[in-house]
């Protein structure tokens, strides 16, 4: 009699957690979709692992914003180890894996540099994900009052579901703009501190070269006059 | 007692699925966000320290702090903070532009550390994904309808001030390549006049010379 009362309780206790995981209270719920943009100093090797599930699609993109050369490589492994993608002094890329289960690690590396550090931006797009993307979008436990109209509810919601897809597209395509954008603009600016540095260089190098030519074309007359009488 | 327990530690499981990487003791990290003004940032991290004998990351571990620092476009500190070992910073920007994120963990337990590696699992959130749906819902008591539509509201305010940062940042492009344009040619012109001044005031230089040593 005892055990029957005993076991349902653990059950209700653990069935009134998840709304108190989900609003990210502990461990929080990361998003689907993240770009990151970090500065990798010269000579060195960067990694980042992302844990995905079974039939998952991770899609990553990657640009060099800024950096001597504008090139970085790029190694990209499945769980077990095996490189699914390996290039080699590359400014940007596109690759899409259909996964496994398991974490997927991809690497930045920038030894072949010896001095210049590169300024990287990638991004992950994660599709599939299953139960979280689910987990996420259900609202309806916060919500009060209900709506009342002359159209389905249904049908709405079906319309602002796709204006929210479209958007999101709109979104990951101004990053994408940034990102260009951000890296045009730092080869002008590099370009624009080459350009003054190098004209100085020159004006000094022109003014001191003819000083020279002169003064040398002097002493040479000088001695050979000395020894004229 | 078996599934109950299982279902919670599944749970608990689900919320390690985002990126994360490796840092060494006391290392630092920087993340650059180039964002509009008036746009918040939530960052989330959870850190998991490297067991040397058992070979495996433990799930937690509290005594580790993570130090966080955000610098605004100009450099200046905008957050600088100890977090525990997990933890949740947020910041609003008031320029626009390149916002630097830095973690660093200041770890005490130099022993501990013998591993020397730090799993970090880090979460940047920007803008109107900062937002927090449920807690809106329930703070302004709206319906599903009302909900998505602020949604949606919120989304397109954030893109639209993407926009009108990309118009700024646009515009100082723009003057930095005229500027580039106009000194090339200033200075290719300006070199040109001084080879030209330089060969006159050599030849006249030698040429007085010469006639003053009598050579010519």
């Amino acid at each position: 009699m005892g055990d029957k009362i005993w076991l349902p309780f653990p059950v209700l206790l653990l069935a009134a957690l998840p709304p108190v995981l989900l609003p990210g209270a502990a461990g929080f719920a990361p998003s689907l979709d993240s770009d990151f943009t970090f500065t990798l100093p010269a000579g060195q090797k960067e990694c980042f692992y992302q844990p995905m599930p079974l039939k998952a699609s991770l899609e990553i993109e990657y640009q060099v914003l800024d950096g001597a050369g504008l090139d970085i490589d790029f190694h990209l492994a499945s769980p077990e180890g095996r490189t699914l993608v390996f290039e080699q002094r590359k400014s940007d890329g596109v690759h899409t894996v259909e996964t496994e289960v398991g974490d997927y690690m991809f690497c930045f590396d920038n030894t072949f540099s010896t001095i210049s550090e590169k300024v990287i931006f990638f991004e992950l797009i994660l599709d599939n994900m299953g139960e979280q993307e689910e987990e996420q979008e259900d609202w309806k436990k916060y919500i009060t009052g209900t709506d009342m109209l002359d159209m389905k509810l249904e049908d709405i919601l079906e319309s602002i579901n796709s204006i929210k897809s479209r958007l999101s597209k709109s979104g990951h395509i101004q990053t994408l703009l940034r990102a260009f954008e951000a890296r045009d603009r730092n080869i002008q600016e590099s370009n624009f501190d080459r350009v003054n540095f190098w004209s100085m260089v020159n004006l000094v190098v022109m003014v001191v070269v003819s000083a020279i030519q002169v003064y040398m074309l002097k002493s040479l007359f000088e001695d050979k006059r000395k020894s004229r009488t | 007692m078996g599934w109950p327990v299982l279902l919670l530690l599944a749970l608990c499981a689900a919320g390690a699925r985002g990126l994360y990487f490796h840092i060494g003791e006391t290392e630092k990290r920087c993340f650059i966000e180039e964002i509009p003004d008036e746009t918040m940032v939530i960052g989330n991290y959870r850190t998991q320290m490297w067991d040397k004998q058992k070979e495996v990351f433990l799930p937690s571990t509290p005594g580790l702090g993570m130090h966080v620092e955000v610098k605004d476009p100009e450099g200046k500190v905008v957050l600088s903070r100890q977090y525990g070992s997990e933890g949740r910073f947020t910041f609003t920007s008031h320029t626009p532009g390149e916002h630097q994120i830095c973690l660093h963990s200041n770890s005490t337990r130099m022993a501990l550390f013998a591993g020397g590696r730090l799993r970090v699992h880090l979460d940047i959130q920007v803008g109107e994904h900062a937002n927090n749906y449920p807690e809106i819902a329930a703070k302004d008591k709206l319906t599903e309808l009302q909900l998505r539509a602020r949604q949606l509201l919120d989304q397109v305010e954030q893109i639209q001030k993407e926009q009108d940062y990309q118009r700024y940042r646009e515009e100082r492009f723009r003057l930095t390549s005229e500027s580039t344009n106009q000194r090339v040619l200033w200075w290719s012109i300006a070199q040109t006049v001084i080879l030209i001044l330089t060969g006159i005031w050599q030849m006249r230089h030698l040429k007085s010379f010469f006639e003053a040593k009598k050579l010519v």
